[in-house]
């Protein structure tokens, strides 16, 4: 059964190798062959797809009108606008902030927009447009400190807090002196910091100060005070390198959009919205979501579960198997896959399988669970497989019967019986660990947590609902697995 | 009795590892013969049994199969001599994933390519044979240990075999359930089969043996027919070994 460790090591390498040519070798691909036929593509297609993560009010967020859910806000009204502009229809794409530049980079959208600010350092991996909204840099505080913290220089070395990746970020750190910066993925997990005193302030633009200062009373804002360029703080929409026609073709509408002063409008309908979901924050009136949430939750989770058996019991059978090289194959897979977080495989098959073949974000997150889960089921099956007695493989091999035989109708029989209870628990852990795919913009439990939060801007709420949902979940998925591995003890 | 031997056994060795196991075994089983195999624990009776159908390689010798060397048998000669040649274990080695029925059909059906309703039948007049016709449907753990030694010896019958080789059959058996299998071992023996036991059941080996072999240390030491080995062993250590189990 041993392989040698040198072995191992070496197709691992080779894998890493191979990958990593795959993926250097694809931008030169690109910039030697592809002409710009950024726009053209949108237009054959008659569809624009736009990256966003809509948990940012009044830019971009998600609201529920008669059961049904949708986003909205400023920058969608824009993007409309543009999809109108250019004769095709929008396809809107949520997903985490960190993940809507990877996903033009990778061709998973033609444009981001999600109040990005078009910095030098971004501007080396993605093209932008012209800027189509400024809306100033503010902090907010606790209402109480009004007096404390009057202006930026109140708040050196102090708490600060701002989404990480963003500007307002890397503000904070560079032009606040002696600022301890806490970077956070998402601003309705900020300004539960900044409410329970975690930090004692929060960066963020000064649309999104408002909104959320209309929307809580124990919160105020004050101006940020920073002296910056102007090219660099504005909201710009980004697309892959070289959609030099594209990028023209949006100027045009945003240069009509600015000459009109429609945004005003846009932001006043944002804010309209806004009102309408504060007027009704209570959880049940978002059941839905979470009803929604449950769904993908243990469809990604069961769908997982049983390729994750399929994947691992082949490479169960490959780690037995005579050839070394099938061995070997197997060995490196399973310590490859253990020895990576999921969120990584997760980001990995969405963007960067999503380079060669175009994988929808749900089935990207099942994919990649599934690969998991594999990798964690073969050591399961192996385990099973030594459990059953060697008399066993004698006894069946005293008979005549092939190897192959003697697995599929003595050994793995008998070794399925005995996983079953550690099998059960990798659904279980499944249900719980597949909440990952939510920053690929899948709709599980998680996701929709997010967006009630967005929503409804409470923080705390929410999470405890969801905690409980997925307690509730895995306790009954145990009982009932508890009794088919009862049921199963009483048919021998 | 036909004059050419069934199974030759020629300077039959085995190591694992460093140790040696057998050292030199020499034996022929004729068509039709009983052999009984006694020895002391560790002298290498199972090890010697094993070898037989390859459920071991020979580190060096040979094990003749009707004149053809078993070591340089190819997969599909390796199934046919183990269609050919059954096994009797001493744990029963029974399917606990597959009731009676299946256990007895799995082997004619997967390897003989036997129709299910052929394998069945078969099964079913075997377990008549063996007296278990009743326990058909149910699974090998609701089984007395005499029972499901007797399905074992069936589940080998099925596949149509010329010889069997039995491993201590007996005992792992309470006293009361011996005497149900090695009755059905008798009857086998009385219908012609070729048989190599090892056991140390003294009274089944006088009965039904033709000659018993006596092991030691990797080596066969004394073979005599039955009475003549329990009475008058020649060898030391076989006379030592003898006055123990009989003072049992
Ligand atoms: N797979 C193995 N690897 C290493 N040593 C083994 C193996 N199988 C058997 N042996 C050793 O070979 C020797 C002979 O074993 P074997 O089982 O053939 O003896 P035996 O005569 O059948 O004994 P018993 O009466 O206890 O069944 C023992 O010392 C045993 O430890
Ligand atoms: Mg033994």
């Amino acid at each position: 059964m041993k392989v040698k460790g040198r072995n191992i090591l070496l197709t691992i390498m080779t894998l890493c190798l191979s990958l990593l040519f795959l993926f250097t070798i694809q931008p030169t691909h690109h910039t030697a062959y592809a002409a710009d036929d950024s726009l053209q593509k949108i237009k054959d297609r008659g569809t624009i797809i736009m990256a966003t993560s809509p948990d940012y009010p009044p830019y971009e967020f998600q609201v529920s009108k008669n059961g049904k859910s949708r986003i909205v806000g400023m920058d969608v009204d824009i993007m409309k606008q543009v999809a109108k502009d250019l004769g095709v229809k929008l396809e809107i794409k949520s997903m985490s902030y960190d993940s809507v530049l990877v996903a033009v980079e990778t061709g998973k959208a033609d444009v981001a927009m999600s109040g990005i600010n078009p910095t030098a350092k971004r501007r080396q991996s993605v093209d932008f447009s012209e800027i189509y909204y400024n809306g100033g840099q503010s902090f907010l505080i606790n209402k109480t400190d009004i007096g404390k913290y009057k202006n930026k220089a109140a708040l050196a070395h102090k708490k600060i807090g701002a989404q990480t990746g963003t500007l307002q970020y890397n503000l904070a750190k560079s032009k606040i002196p002696g600022a301890t910066v806490k970077g956070m993925d998402k601003n309705t997990d900020l300004v539960l910091a900044l409410k329970t005193h975690k930090i004692d302030a929060l960066g963020i633009e000064t649309p999104s100060a408002e909104a959320y200062v209309k929307n809580d009373h124990d919160l105020a804002m004050i101006k940020s005070g920073y002296k910056l360029n102007k090219n660099e703080t504005g909201s710009a929409m980004a697309f892959r390198k070289g959609s030099g026609t594209l990028a023209a073709a949006v100027n045009k509408s945003i240069d009509k959009i600015k000459a009109k002063h429609l945004t005003t409008q846009y932001l006043a309908d944002a804010g309209k919205y806004m009102k309408v979901n504060t007027n009704n924050t209570s959880m049940i009136h978002y059941w839905n979501y979470f009803a929604k949430g449950i769904e993908y939750t243990l469809l990604i989770s069961a769908i997982s579960v049983i390729f994750g058996v399929l994947l691992g019991t082949i490479l169960a059978l490959m780690r037995f198997s005579k050839s070394k090289l099938l061995k070997a194959i197997s060995v490196a897979y399973v310590e490859f896959v253990r020895g990576t977080p999921l969120m990584v495989q997760v980001m990995f098959v969405y963007f960067g399988v999503g380079i060669i073949v175009n994988l929808p974000a749900l089935l990207s997150g099942i994919i990649a669970v599934s690969l998991n889960s594999g990798a964690y089921v073969e050591e399961i099956i192996r385990g099973g497989i030594n459990s059953v007695d060697k008399g066993q493989t004698e006894a069946s091999a005293s008979l005549g019967l092939a190897k192959s035989d003697t697995m599929r109708f003595v050994v793995l029989p008998q070794a399925l019986k005995n996983i079953w209870p550690a099998l059960g628990n990798e659904f279980v852990s499944l249900v719980k660990e597949s909440s990952i795919v939510s920053i690929i913009g899948v709709t599980d439990l998680i996701y929709q947590l997010n967006i009630v939060r967005a929503d409804t801007y409470r923080g705390v709420m929410p999470v405890f609902i969801a905690m409980c949902i997925y307690f509730v979940m895995t306790f009954i998925l145990t009982r009932v697995l508890n009794y088919f591995e009862g049921r199963m003890k009483h048919a021998r | 009795m036909q004059d050419k031997p069934l199974v030759e056994v020629k300077k039959l060795q085995k190591n694992y590892g460093d140790t040696q196991v057998l050292k030199e075994i020499d034996g022929t089983v004729m068509p039709g013969q009983v052999i009984c195999v006694i020895g002391p624990s560790g002298s290498g009776k199972s090890t010697f049994l094993r070898c037989l159908n390859m459920l071991e390689k020979p580190t060096a010798g040979q094990v003749l199969f009707e004149g053809k060397d078993t070591s340089k048998f190819s997969d599909e000669e390796l199934t046919v001599l183990r269609e050919r040649m059954g096994m009797v274990f001493q744990s029963f080695n029974l399917f606990p994933n597959l009731t009676v029925l299946d256990n007895l059909k799995l082997a004619p059906i997967r390897v003989k390519k036997m129709s299910d309703k052929d394998a069945e039948e078969e099964a079913r007049s075997l377990l008549k044979r063996v007296g278990l016709e009743e326990k058909a449907n149910v699974y090998p753990s609701s089984l007395s240990g005499g029972q499901a030694q007797r399905v074992a010896i069936a589940r080998a019958l099925a596949m149509d075999p010329e010889m069997l080789l039995f491993d201590e059959p007996t005992s792992a058996l309470d006293p009361e359930m011996v005497g149900e299998v090695l009755a059905v071992m008798k009857e086998l023996a009385e219908d012609g089969m070729t048989m190599v036991v090892v056991t140390h059941e003294m009274g089944f080996a006088r009965e039904v043996a033709n000659e018993v072999w006596f092991m030691a240390d990797g080596y066969i030491l004394e073979k005599n027919e039955p009475n003549e080995l329990f009475n008058h062993p020649q060898n030391p250590r076989a006379q030592d070994f003898i006055s123990k189990i009989i003072g049992n």
